[in-house]
């Protein structure tokens, strides 16, 4: 049975990650949320009825890039604060491809290693894009 | 009086809370009912929806996959191969997003909704007795899944190809609309490959964070993740998923789907008649 035990381990792994990732996504964004509302929550409401793209705006807001995310985590704005919670959100499902990748590399499967890396690279590919 | 961002926020966590145990007890997924939510409920732009359902499609996708993994339901090989055509479609769904007017998504949404109330009346019909196809068995697709009382069910697949291509078009969905496009996965998968009910469900909910995050970034750049809206919808949806599980379990909800269906139905031709009329 030596080559059921290590996927099973696996299994629980990927399924240990994910609760991990959403879990602590969670809790990023919920230390964002309340500070921000301890900050702002007696001012109005935005508006949000409106769409405001980033080409529109005078200044693009920080939480709308990786680097200006990271700015405002450094500067303790509850704004990026919670986008950081969005962004290991995001990053859970891919750590979980990662995982598969290492899974079928270890049972030697090489369809499904090939299989997986396309599919990280799909999203790499994607986000480095969006980055550039 | 105006509304301040605090009572925004409480009123948003009860609104997603619920939105979560609907779409989790339903089967709909938690991103699905969030646009309405937003949109109808809380006259929130169609772009702000759009971000914060792919929120709430990851968090109830990786919670709930965290389960099923673990017992084996999900078919992983099956699902890894079939998000290259999710993930790709995402991709080109993002893209189709920037010069699509936003009124012409609304009204495809719709359509979404009417396929997803349809569904909530097909019978669940269990395939017997189905041959695996040449290519099946080459990507090692056919396994095994867990019936209570029965132990191990071994099940095979066919229709491989036609599969791959209704999961293209549930990516350019998922890259749309911010939805996990649970229906498209499910019909893909029990429809045209043959494969047992609860692992098409299992499996399609594995690979929506995945699909989803495909588009993520790209989300995040055009500002339509908007952290006031986001945070709250986050955090109910997933509240709210968990205890949907919970209440899974235990209680019988064909009934509660189908009178469900009839609401989604009226939200569907709400959103297309807004849509042909220009409102968002």
């Amino acid at each position: 049975m030596d080559t059921v035990k290590p996927k099973h381990d696996m299994q629980g792994l990927i399924s240990r990650a994910l609760r991990i990732g959403v879990t602590l996504a969670c809790c990023i964004a919920a230390i964002g949320g309340i500070y921000y509302l301890w900050r702002h929550g007696g001012e109005p409401m935005p508006d949000y009825t409106q769409f405001v793209p980033n080409s529109a705006r005078t200044e693009a807001a920080d939480y709308t890039s990786l680097s200006g995310i990271v700015r405002g985590v450094m500067a303790l704005q509850a704004t990026e604060w919670i986008q950081l919670g969005v962004v290991v959100l995001i990053l859970t499902p891919v750590v979980r491809v990662l995982l598969s990748l290492v899974e079928f590399s270890l049972e030697r499967d090489w369809i499904y290693v090939g299989i997986t890396a396309v599919v990280f690279l799909v999203i790499l590919m994607n986000s480095l894009e969006g980055v550039a | 009086m105006t509304t301040t961002i605090l009572i925004f926020t409480l009123i948003l966590l009860v609104g997603a809370y619920l939105a979560g145990l609907l779409g989790s007890m339903t089967g709909l997924g938690g991103g699905v009912v969030v646009i309405p939510l937003l949109t109808l409920g809380f006259n929130v732009d169609f772009h702000y929806a759009i971000g914060a359902a792919l929120v709430a499609s990851i968090a109830t996708s990786s919670g709930a996959a965290s389960a099923y993994v673990r017992e084996g339901i999900t078919n992983v090989r099956l699902g890894m191969f079939l998000e290259i055509a999710t993930t790709v479609g995402a991709v080109g769904g993002a893209l189709i997003a920037l010069w699509m007017p936003i009124n012409a998504i609304a009204i495809i949404y719709g359509l979404v909704l009417i396929l997803t109330a349809a569904m909530q009346y097909r019978r669940k019909v269990d395939h017997t007795g189905v041959v695996g196809s040449a290519a099946a068995h080459r990507l090692k697709l056919c396994s095994t899944y867990p019936v209570k009382g029965v132990g191990l069910v071994a099940y095979e697949l066919t229709n491989v190809v036609w599969g791959f291509v209704v999961m293209i078009f549930a990516g350019i969905l998922s890259g749309l609309l911010g939805i996990g496009s649970g229906v498209l996965k499910v019909l893909a998968m029990d429809c045209a490959m043959k494969v047992p009910f609860k692992v098409s469900t299992t499996t399609s909910n594995f690979m929506i964070g995945v699909t989803a995050a495909a588009s993520a970034v790209v989300y995040i750049q055009r500002g339509y993740i908007e952290p006031g809206i986001a945070c709250p919808v986050m955090i109910g949806v997933l509240g709210g998923a968990l205890t949907g599980a919970r209440l899974l379990k235990r209680m019988k909800v064909t009934v509660l789907r189908q009178i469900f269906a009839i609401a989604i139905l009226l939200v569907a031709i709400n959103m297309i008649y807004n849509g042909f009329t220009g409102k968002f």
